[in-house]
């Protein structure tokens, strides 16, 4: 399984330097592999609504910025993106992590994993979700230059197919 | 009590062209008052809570330019863990100003917590801010101003103001607003 370094080469080749993030087990996979590198600027986030703001920031002062998080965070966004990215014209990359369809366990996950393509439609934000290791680099780098183009945050879900369920009884 | 119209005032006169994000509500009247021709302000019509938030990530992405929040009490309280994020990850040229005056003042004045228990000083070095202060006049905020603009921070300055209203309304396009921000940034 590359696909966490796969990820990280393609944010790199995107000109991505900040990556900042509330983690989980995925998103924890993909900052173990872009470990140390000082190519990246890592911000811990108390709260998936900050990166929005903060990558907002790094927008204006001329850094491109991804934020990493599980599909739960999103709901902590819904506002800071209605209000701040979306009319300000902030494009960015969300990474989501999918919580809550194949293989899950925890019941407190379902609800949000099924509203989260929902909640994304209605704010008319454009997201693709990647299913295999193959479809990686067509799909990531389509979305960021999308998302470029047209000067709005763009959202890609990691499927419990590419990254494999939590495993818990 | 200051008036944050004045503070916001002296504010600029310190400046050339820093950077100031200025949070929905009053502050943003308030700038736009006081230096509506100033192209290196960022006017925020809603997003409550995410000033400081933008502050941040331009401070870290622009290590070489002090950048300036302003924000109100009721604001921060809605994103209060920008603190933590903020004193952790310390860029040292973001100055936090913080306009308290214990209400929301833009829906009424109906009144916030710091009018009763929460001192927005304590809670930022609880956070982990070494350079945090609060003042109640006008003198006291020029000198506390002075200081932060001239030293490493980050530094929290809450500042007590009155609840007078600016009579300014910066432009309501976004695009616009950010476009001529970044511009200004460019070109520096």
């Amino acid at each position: 399984m590359d696909w966490p370094r796969k990820i990280v080469s393609l944010l790199k080749a995107n000109d991505i330097r900040s990556i900042s993030f509330v983690p989980d087990s995925v998103i924890g996979q993909i900052l173990k592999a872009a470990g140390n590198d000082p190519y990246f600027h890592f911000t811990t986030l108390a709260r998936e609504e900050e990166g929005v703001g903060i990558i907002t920031g790094e927008y204006l002062g001329g850094r491109y910025g991804t934020l990493m998080m599980q599909g739960a965070g999103l709901g902590n966004c819904v506002n800071a993106l209605a209000s701040l990215a979306i009319p300000y014209q902030i494009p960015f990359l969300m990474l989501i992590s999918q919580r809550g369809e194949l293989g899950e366990f925890n019941p407190c996950h379902v609800v949000m994993g099924k509203a989260l393509r929902s909640i994304l439609d209605s704010l008319g934000i454009q997201h693709y979700t990647i299913n295999r290791e193959d479809e990686l680099e067509a799909v990531l780098n389509g979305a960021i230059k999308t998302a470029y183009t047209v000067e709005q945050p763009v959202a890609v879900i990691l499927s419990v197919t590419l990254v494999g369920w939590k495993d818990e009884k | 009590m200051i008036n944050r119209l004045k503070a916001t005032r002296f504010l600029v006169q310190q400046l050339s062209d820093e950077p100031i994000i200025a949070s929905c509500g009053n502050p943003k009247f308030d700038l736009y008052t006081a230096a509506e021709k100033r192209k290196a302000n960022f006017y925020m019509w809603n997003s409550m809570g995410m000033a400081s938030s933008i502050g941040l990530g331009l401070a870290m992405a622009r290590p070489d330019r002090k950048v300036i929040v302003l924000d109100g009490d009721g604001a921060l309280l809605m994103n209060l863990n920008t603190l933590a994020t903020e004193a952790s990850m310390a860029p040292a040229n973001l100055v936090h100003i913080v306009w308290d005056n214990a209400q929301y003042q833009i829906t009424g004045g109906q009144p916030t917590h710091t009018g009763s228990k929460t001192d927005i000083e304590a809670t930022a070095r609880g956070a982990g801010f070494k350079q945090a202060i609060t003042v109640n006049t006008l003198a006291a905020f020029k000198t506390a101003l002075t200081r932060a603009l001239s030293r490493p921070g980050p530094w929290i300055l809450v500042a007590k103001t009155d609840s007078d209203t600016a009579l300014g309304r910066p432009p309501k396009s976004p695009v616009y607003i950010k476009n001529r921000f970044m511009e200004a940034l460019r070109s520096t």
